[in-house]
């Protein structure tokens, strides 16, 4: 059965303005370049790819590599990769398997997990797996906890369906249901909500409000910096604070968020991006729908790999890594 | 006269599937939106696969991939979201029925990231979930997808989608519960314009994708009526199964699935035959139905019947002969091919000094085939069997009279009997 979504693409037709988009420098493309971007190859979907202290970890054609250190026995369809100083851990939703590496030594650990492990989080010497779909969030070596979420980050789960929010062991707290995306920063949770364009965040149980673009989809923190992937508006909304950027929401001073597009915005991000990631100071961005992966900076957005697959790419120490279908691709952004 | 009826006897027989599938390509014909196309590819895929079609299944879904891929983008590139997210999810269906899980996944993650709270894109989850055989992933989103459905049709869609993920994970008893609620429901006076409506235009047609409300309706009376019968004919309650079967046939008489479960059912030798007779006119290619009636091959009344009985009696010649009769008519058709593959003459061995029926029947099936070594040793061999009636064990025979014969064997004529001449 096919039905029509309401009026929701009335509310997602029209972005709003931004007060003062840094205009971006981006390479130009051609028309017809930008066509055969559109209809490029669909990139492959069972790679995944991390940053550790040891170097990059990849999970590929069922294998699990740290290049020039260990090559292991992955799982059929990488889904999800998490890692600790000490460990990496690739995830298999769709075969409810997890096979857990130790860094140092190339040890590797396989795990059946409870149906749909969508995401994983080492929290101190502990790692946590959430099994969406039978509702577990499985401590590793330890005891099982029935849990309604589907996203873990950190110490915190939340349920898109209910709108719960409850650090691992504490008390769940309520929460406006069908937030996009949940962040961590220190005691703050960040969540994006695209129907209703706002970032909320939870500091000490109190919940602070800041309205943002028209559709934000995901969003990354750093330091006192906030950014937000807004597909509709082909933009990345940026704000800085002056002191946290926690304490400048829940005090509602965090306004004045800045567009990063690029001067014609169709010409710089053709399909938006949807996902956007920090580290330090460097910001990357992504779109879901092309598998391309942006180099952002508040004077240009740079085209940096296509046909990436969603969970292929991570910012490292020194720039970027992704899988380019066959190796690891690396760029300096220093 | 015989070629002459089995042509009308198939031509009626394929009305109902040509009949939809013709449906289908008129509305694609007509339809230039996405929607609309989209459904079309599917269900005309899903019919294709139903008739054991699989490589013209494939060519849809692929075309259903492809409008879904493009209409991602395109959604992307006018900020249209709420499009982004369907099409997104029509990606993943599409994918699912190619059989790329990991493809599949990533796609639905994707839409539920845009549109956790919309019943529709956590119905297609379950649908592709159940496609790839994930049937507990399945019950989690189609839970969803109730939770959040708004309207009445919308939220027994849904609930028909959960009951049937609950069956793939042999959770039997709610999914009993669910569709008696269901089933209850959509016969009830709260659905009575749409049944009318339904009435008015004639819409019996069931879709796996059905566009509009009374397609939809109609479509999902059908299904949820046939699932909650099989559910309580596997538990034993005979009666509540037949009556919900029949009320099956009262939206649509030549309901195939609900005709072969009746017939199984059936008290009578002779209802047996008359449902097995109308399953076959509604679809001759029903592999699920073959299956059924080759347990209990009785009374054939149809071709296809007749074929089957005569491979079920390892009469594998007149099989042949009545499949490449049907293969005329439809050359591409799978299961006409794989009953022609297994109708194929085995291995020849040369029948015992005794005979037995299946035997012979090997004997007249492989008989065109024979090399002359083979020819040679049977003209040399002689064989002693009753004879009553003009057949051996059943098999026909000319050229002896009945009582015990010794006898050689000549030949094959037409209609499958064994020419013999007595030894002496």
């Amino acid at each position: 059965m096919t039905m029509e979504c309401g009026s929701l693409s009335r509310r997602f037709g029209t972005p709003r303005q931004s007060r003062g988009a840094w205009q971006l420098s981006l390479p130009r493309w051609k028309a017809a370049a930008m066509a055969a971007a559109l209809h490029m190859a669909l990139p492959c979907f069972a790679q995944v790819l991390t940053d550790t202290p040891k170097g990059i970890v990849t999970a590929h054609d069922h294998r699990i590599e740290l290049a020039g250190r260990w090559n292991v026995e992955g799982v059929q369809h990488a889904t999800a990769i998490a890692a600790s100083d000490e460990r990496v851990v690739v995830l298999d939703a769709l075969n409810n398997e997890a096979v857990i590496v130790t860094l140092a030594s190339g040890a590797a650990q396989r795990i059946q997990t409870k149906e749909t492990p969508t995401a994983a989080s080492f929290v101190g010497k502990e790692l946590y797996l959430l099994a969406r779909d039978a509702g577990i969030l499985h401590r590793v070596g330890g005891e099982d906890t029935s849990v309604a979420a589907d996203l873990l980050k950190g110490e915190y789960l939340y349920s898109r369906a209910t709108g719960t929010l409850q650090k691992i062991g504490g008390k769940p707290m309520q929460l406006p249901p069908f937030a996009s995306d949940l962040e961590v920063d220190g005691d703050t949770v960040y969540l994006t909500y695209p129907r209703e364009a706002l970032v909320r965040s939870v500091r000490n149980g109190e919940i602070a409000t800041v309205r943002v673009g028209a559709v934000p989809v995901d969003l990354a923190i750093a330091g006192n910096r906030l950014a937000v992937a807004d597909p509709s508006s082909k933009r990345v909304w940026v704000t800085e604070a002056r002191q946290s950027v926690a304490e400048a929401l829940a005090r509602g001073f965090l306004r004045g968020f800045l567009g990063l597009s690029g001067g014609r915005r169709d010409a710089a991000l053709p399909t938006g991006v949807d996902r956007v990631e920090t580290r330090g100071r460097v910001w990357i961005a992504y779109d879901s729908s092309s598998g391309t992966l942006y180099h952002v900076t508040p004077r240009q957005s740079t085209l940096l790999a296509r046909n990436v697959p969603p969970h292929a790419f991570a910012l490292t120490e020194n720039g970027v890594a992704w899988w380019n279908g066959t190796s690891v691709a690396q760029k300096s952004l220093r | 006269m015989g070629a002459f009826c089995l042509v009308l006897v198939l031509a009626q027989a394929r009305l109902a599937s040509d009949f939809e599938i013709a449906q289908m390509e008129k509305q694609l014909a007509r339809s230039r939106d996405f929607e609309a196309q989209l459904s079309g590819r599917l269900n005309l895929g899903d019919v294709r696969a139903a008739r054991n079609e699989p490589s013209l299944a494939r060519a849809e879904y692929v075309r259903a991939s492809e409008l879904a891929e493009r209409e991602r983008l395109e959604a992307r590139r006018d900020s249209a979201l709420t499009r982004y997210a369907t099409a997104t999810s029509y990606a993943a269906l599409a994918q699912a029925k190619l059989g790329d899980e990991a493809r599949a996944f990533t796609l639905l993650e994707e839409a539920a990231r845009y549109a956790s709270d919309d019943a529709e894109s956590w119905n297609l989850y379950a649908s592709a979930m159940r496609v790839l055989g994930h049937p507990r992933k399945a019950v989690s989103a189609a839970r969803n997808a109730v939770a959040v459905a708004k309207e009445p049709l919308d939220a027994a869609v849904y609930q028909h989608a959960l009951a049937t993920a609950l069956v793939d994970t042999g959770d039997a008893a709610e999914a009993e519960r669910l569709l008696a609620t269901l089933t209850a429901a959509l016969r009830s006076d709260a659905f009575a314009p749409l049944r009318e409506q339904a009435a008015r235009e004639e819409a019996f047609e069931v879709y796996s994708s059905a566009r509009g409300d009374v397609a939809a309706y109609v479509s999902l009376l059908n299904r949820a009526q046939l699932r909650l019968a099989s559910l309580y004919e596997k538990r034993g309650a005979v009666d509540l199964a037949r009556a919900e079967y029949r009320r099956v046939l009262e939206g649509r008489s030549d309901d195939v699935t609900a005709l072969s479960a009746l017939a199984r059912l059936a008290s009578s030798d002779d209802e047996r035959a008359r449902l097995y007779a109308e399953a076959f006119e509604a679809n001759p290619f029903s592999p699920a139905l073959i299956r059924e009636y080759r347990k209990n091959p009785v009374a054939p009344a149809t071709d296809m019947q007749r074929a089957l009985a005569a491979l079920v009696r390892g009469d594998r010649r007149e099989a042949r002969a009545l499949l490449d009769a049907m293969l005329v008519q439809f050359p591409a058709n799978e299961t006409l091919l794989r009953l022609r593959r297994e109708a194929e003459a085995g291995a020849f061995t040369l029948p015992s000094p005794s005979p037995t029926a299946p035997e012979l029947r090997a004997l007249i099936d492989a008989f065109e085939r024979l090399t002359p070594g083979q020819r040679a040793a049977l003209d040399a061999a002689t064989f002693t069997s009753e004879v009553a009636n003009g057949t051996i064990a059943g098999v026909p025979v000319r050229g002896v009279g009945d009582g015990t014969v010794t006898y050689r064997i000549l030949g094959v004529v037409e209609g499958g009997v064994l020419l013999l001449e007595e030894a002496r």
